[in-house]
C-alpha cells in the first residue's frame, strides 16, 4: 500500500492517561490510545459495529469503549469482549478491529501500512530529543517538503545539512512529514542539543512560531491550486453472522506460548502464567478455557482464572490429582518456567450474563478458577456480585492474593460435610429471582447437590449455570444404533464399545471435539430426529428433555436410529 | 430561586448549566422553543431580552442577559472559593476577559456553523467554518504550550476559570457543524480534562469521558 518506512503518527505528549488520539495516515484515520500497563495501540478509528469513531470512546485503561453501543474492544488484540445488545452471548473471538504496528521512539509514535516491517527509524543525535509542537498543514506532502527543501531558515543558527535536517554544530532539527491525507501533511519534528541547560520552552516556541508562518505561506500556495482528491482507504467490514453469534469449531494447538511464571496458588494448585511466544493473545471472555497440549501427548482443557483485561497472559490453575490421569501431574511435575506449550485459542462454554442485577458465583476447591475471571469482569465494570468459596480448609484455597480483591463479597466456607454444604447451598439458593444469576463449578457431587436443590427452591433453570470439569458418571456405551448425517449425506453404524464422534472420524467427518467426557460441550451436534441418550454434564435438564441436541462424544441412542445434523 | 431561560441545544445556555452544575445551585427553567419553534423571536420573549437572544437569568428581581455576562455574575456572587473568577489579581482578570471576548468569537463561528448545518438557518456556513479553524488554531497553540508549562487550563491559574466554561460548549459541540477537532489534540485533551471536573453535565451531543482513575 505504502513505501515501506515509519512514520510518525502522534506525539507521546498526545496520550495521556485515559485519553483516544485521533490520528490519520494516508487517509486512514487512526484510533491511537495508551493502557494502563502503558501498551500503545494503533486501531482503524471505527466502531466494527456502526463505524462510529472510537476516538469518541470512553478508554477505560484496559479497553476501549465505543460511545455509540457500547461494544468493547481489549488491549492489544483489539478483540471485542462484550457486545451489551448480546449480554448472554460470548462474541464471536474474530470480532476483532483492526491493528496498525507500533514503534515509541525519541517521543514520538509511529507505524506502517507496509507488508514487511520496515527499518526502524533512526536516532536524531546522541542527546535527549526535543518533540516539536506538530504543525498540520492543509497542503500535499510535496508541496510542503519543496517548501521546506528551498532554502527554508528555521533560525537558531541551524543550516540545512541533509533531507528535512538542520544543525549548527551543537544542535540537530530533523522534521518528519506525516502525509496524513493527500492534502493535508503534519510537520513533526525533533530536536536535539549537546547541551543540558539550553532554553528548552525558548526553541519550542521558535519553532512553532517559524513553522506556523511557512505553513500561512505554503497553504496560500495550495489554495492556488487544484485540491487533489482525498484518498479513500478500503475498510474490511465484518459479516452480521461473525458479530452475532459465538464462533464454534476451534483448531487445538494453535498458539505457541512460554511458561513465563510457575508458582504455588494455595495447597497442591499450581498457578501457570503463559504468554506469547510472538503477537498478542486473542482476547477472552470470562469463564472461557483453553486447550493445552502437554509434554506427554495428552490434551486438557483448564479455565483462564485472570481478568480478561490482563491481555498480555493467560493465567490457569492446575489442581494436583489424586490419582492423576495424567494431566495434572505432568503440569505439576515436568513444566518448568520458560518451557514452550502449545494451546488453543480460548473457548467460553460458560459465559457470563453483565445484564443481571446481582450475581452469585458458589464455588468448591479448584472449580473457583472459571469464576475468578467473571468476578474480576464484574468488578471491573462496579457490577453487583456476591461469591462464596467451599474447600476443606484455609490452606486449599486457591489464589488467595485475587481472593483479598474480592474484599467482603466472599464469603469462605471450610471444612464441611456434603451434608452441612449442601444446607449451606440451600441457604445461598433461599430466595430465587429472576433478576440473579448463579455460576456454580466445583465437584461433580456438590453440582449435582446444588442441581437439586435449585430445582426444587423453584430457581429457573435459564438462571443458573454449572460447569463440569470432568463427568463423573457411569458410562454405558452398550447400545448400538444407526446415524444418518443430514448434510454430509451418509448413514453410519455405531457398535457397542464405540462413541458416535469416534464412528465420525473414522470416516472423515470433521467434528471439533476437547474433553471427550461429555463436559465441555465442544462436540455438541444438533439431532433433528430419534431419541438420545444423554449421558453428559454439559447439558441442562431441560436441553435434555428437548431432546434436540447431542453431545457426539460420549451420549448415544435409545432409538435405534438418530438424524443428525451433520 | 434562579431562575434561566433555557434551550436544551444551546451552547450558550449550556455554559450556564455548566456553572451552576459546578457550584452545585439549584435553579428553575423557562424553557425557550429556540429551534424550531423561534419562541425566542416571540414578544413574549422579546419583553425579556429585547436582543432576542438566549441564556437569561433571573436572581430575585436582577435580570440579566449574555452568557459571558451570565457566568461573571454567577461565579462572583456564589463562588466563595473565588476559583472560578478570581478578581484578587488584575493579570488573571485581564485573561479571562480575553478569553470570554473568545468565546463570543466562538459563537459567530463554530456555533454559526452548527446553527447552519444542524438547524438549517440561512448563514454562509463555510466561512463560519474557516473562522472556527482559525480560532481553534489559537487555542490549540496556546493550550498546548500551556499543558507544556505543566498547566491545565486556558488562563494562568492552578485551577479552571469561566473562560474554561466559556469556551468549552461551541468547541466540544464543533463537529455538528462540520468542524473537525483532528487537527487540535491539545483542544481535545483540554477537552477530557474539562469534562472531568467534578460536577460537570452534559447536553446533546456532548459525551462524558470516562473516569481518569
Amino acid at each position: 500500500m505504502s513505501s515501506g518506512i515509519w512514520f510518525p503518527v502522534a506525539n507521546t505528549s498526545d496520550l495521556p492517561h485515559r485519553h483516544v488520539f485521533q490520528g490519520r495516515l494516508e487517509g486512514r484515520e487512526l484510533a491511537i490510545w495508551r493502557a494502563d500497563d502503558g501498551h500503545v495501540n494503533i486501531w482503524e478509528n471505527r466502531c466494527l459495529h456502526r463505524g462510529v469513531r472510537l476516538s469518541i470512546g470512553t478508554n477505560t485503561g484496559a479497553e476501549l469503549v465505543c460511545q455509540y453501543h457500547g461494544w468493547r474492544y481489549a488491549n492489544r488484540s483489539a478483540g471485542c469482549t462484550y457486545i451489551p445488545a448480546h449480554p448472554a452471548d460470548a462474541p464471536a473471538r474474530t470480532v476483532r478491529n483492526r491493528t496498525f504496528p507500533v514503534l515509541e521512539r525519541y517521543g514520538l509514535v509511529w507505524t506502517h501500512f507496509s507488508e514487511n516491517t520496515p527499518a526502524e527509524p533512526q536516532p536524531v543525535g546522541q542527546y535527549d530529543d526535543l518533540t516539536l509542537r506538530p504543525i498540520p498543514i492543509g497542503a500535499p506532502g510535496k508541496l510542503v517538503w519543496e517548501f521546506l527543501s528551498d532554502h527554508w531558515d528555521p533560525g537558531l543558527g541551524l543550516a540545512a545539512s541533509d533531507d528535512l535536517s538542520y544543525s549548527n554544530g551543537t544542535a540537530t532539527l530533523k522534521l518528519f512529514l506525516q502525509p496524513a491525507d493527500s492534502n493535508r501533511t503534519i510537520v513533526r519534528g525533533l530536536f536535539n542539543h549537546q547541551e543540558a541547560d539550553y532554553d528548552r520552552g525558548q526553541v519550542l516556541l521558535h519553532l512553532n512560531t517559524v513553522l506556523s508562518e511557512l505553513r500561512t505561506r505554503i497553504e496560500n500556495e495550495a489554495a492556488r491550486r487544484p485540491a487533489p482528491e482525498p484518498l479513500i482507504p478500503a475498510y474490511v467490514p465484518v459479516s452480521a453472522e461473525l458479530a452475532a453469534m459465538p464462533e464454534r469449531s476451534v483448531q487445538t494447538g494453535m498458539i505457541r506460548v512460554h511458561v513465563a511464571r510457575k508458582t504455588s496458588a494455595g495447597e497442591g494448585v499450581c498457578s501457570l502464567e503463559l504468554t506469547p511466544v510472538s503477537g498478542t493473545l486473542p482476547s477472552f471472555q470470562p469463564g472461557a478455557h483453553i486447550d493445552i497440549s502437554l509434554p506427554n501427548g495428552l490434551t486438557r482443557q483448564y479455565s483462564l482464572i485472570n481478568s480478561p483485561l490482563e491481555t498480555d497472559r493467560y493465567i490457569i490453575g492446575v489442581k494436583r490429582e489424586n490419582p492423576s490421569q495424567g494431566g495434572s501431574e505432568v503440569i505439576h511435575d515436568t513444566v518448568r518456567e520458560g518451557d514452550l506449550l502449545a494451546i488453543s485459542e480460548p473457548r467460553n462454554n460458560f459465559p457470563l450474563r453483565r445484564d443481571a442485577e446481582s450475581t452469585l458465583f458458589i464455588a468448591g476447591g479448584i472449580g473457583i478458577t472459571p469464576l475468578l475471571s467473571m468476578s474480576a469482569a464484574l468488578n471491573n465494570q462496579n457490577l453487583d456480585f456476591a461469591f462464596h468459596y467451599f474447600t476443606q480448609n484455609r490452606a486449599q484455597r486457591a489464589f488467595p492474593e485475587r481472593l483479598d480483591l474480592l474484599g467482603s463479597r466472599l464469603t469462605s466456607h471450610l471444612n464441611l460435610s456434603p451434608q452441612q454444604t449442601s444446607a449451606e447451598i440451600a441457604g445461598i439458593l433461599a430466595s430465587p429471582s429472576a433478576d440473579r444469576q448463579v455460576y456454580i463449578c466445583g465437584p461433580g457431587p456438590m453440582l449435582d447437590a446444588a442441581r437439586s436443590i435449585a430445582e426444587k427452591q423453584g430457581w429457573d433453570e435459564k438462571a443458573i449455570h454449572f460447569e463440569y470439569f470432568k463427568n463423573t458418571r457411569e458410562i454405558d456405551d452398550s447400545s448400538s444404533f444407526e446415524i444418518a448425517l443430514a448434510r454430509s449425506a451418509m448413514t453410519l453404524q455405531v457398535p457397542a464399545g464405540q462413541t458416535i464422534l469416534s464412528v465420525l472420524r473414522e470416516n472423515g467427518v470433521d467434528m471439533p471435539a476437547s474433553c471427550q467426557q461429555g463436559a465441555c460441550g465442544t462436540c455438541l451436534a444438533t439431532v433433528l430426529e430419534g431419541e438420545p441418550d444423554h449421558q453428559d454434564v454439559y447439558l441442562s435438564r431441560s436441553e435434555k428433555d428437548r431432546g434436540d441436541r447431542i453431545l457426539t462424544c460420549i451420549s448415544r441412542a435409545k432409538s435405534k436410529r438418530l438424524v443428525l445434523d451433520v | 430561586m434562579i431562575r434561566l431561560f433555557d434551550f436544551d441545544l444551546s451552547g450558550n445556555c449550556y455554559k450556564v448549566r455548566l456553572l451552576l452544575a459546578f457550584l452545585g445551585l439549584e435553579y428553575e427553567k423557562t424553557n425557550i422553543d429556540y429551534y424550531p419553534g423561534r419562541q425566542h423571536r416571540t414578544d413574549a420573549f422579546l419583553r425579556i431580552n429585547p436582543l432576542g437572544q438566549l441564556p437569561v437569568i433571573e436572581d430575585g428581581d436582577y435580570r440579566l442577559r449574555d452568557a459571558q455576562a451570565i457566568l461573571v455574575y454567577l461565579a462572583h456572587k456564589y463562588d466563595h472559593g473565588g476559583n472560578w473568577y478570581p478578581t484578587d489579581n488584575p493579570d488573571l482578570i485581564g485573561e479571562i476577559s480575553q478569553w470570554l471576548a473568545f468565546a463570543d468569537q466562538l459563537t459567530t463561528t463554530a456555533s454559526a456553523a452548527r446553527l447552519e448545518s444542524a438547524m438549517f438557518f440561512e448563514l454562509d456556513g463555510d466561512a463560519a467554518r474557516a473562522g472556527a479553524h482559525k480560532l481553534f488554531r489559537i487555542l490549540d497553540a496556546h493550550l498546548w504550550f500551556r499543558e507544556d508549562a505543566g498547566a491545565d487550563w486556558i488562563c494562568s491559574a492552578d485551577e479552571p476559570t469561566i473562560a474554561d466554561i466559556a469556551c468549552f460548549p461551541y468547541v466540544a459541540l464543533s463537529e455538528e457543524g462540520g468542524v473537525s477537532r483532528e487537527d487540535y489534540p491539545a483542544i481535545r485533551r483540554w477537552l477530557d480534562r474539562v469534562k472531568r471536573i467534578p460536577g460537570f453535565c452534559v447536553m446533546p451531543g456532548v459525551f462524558p469521558a470516562g473516569p481518569a482513575v
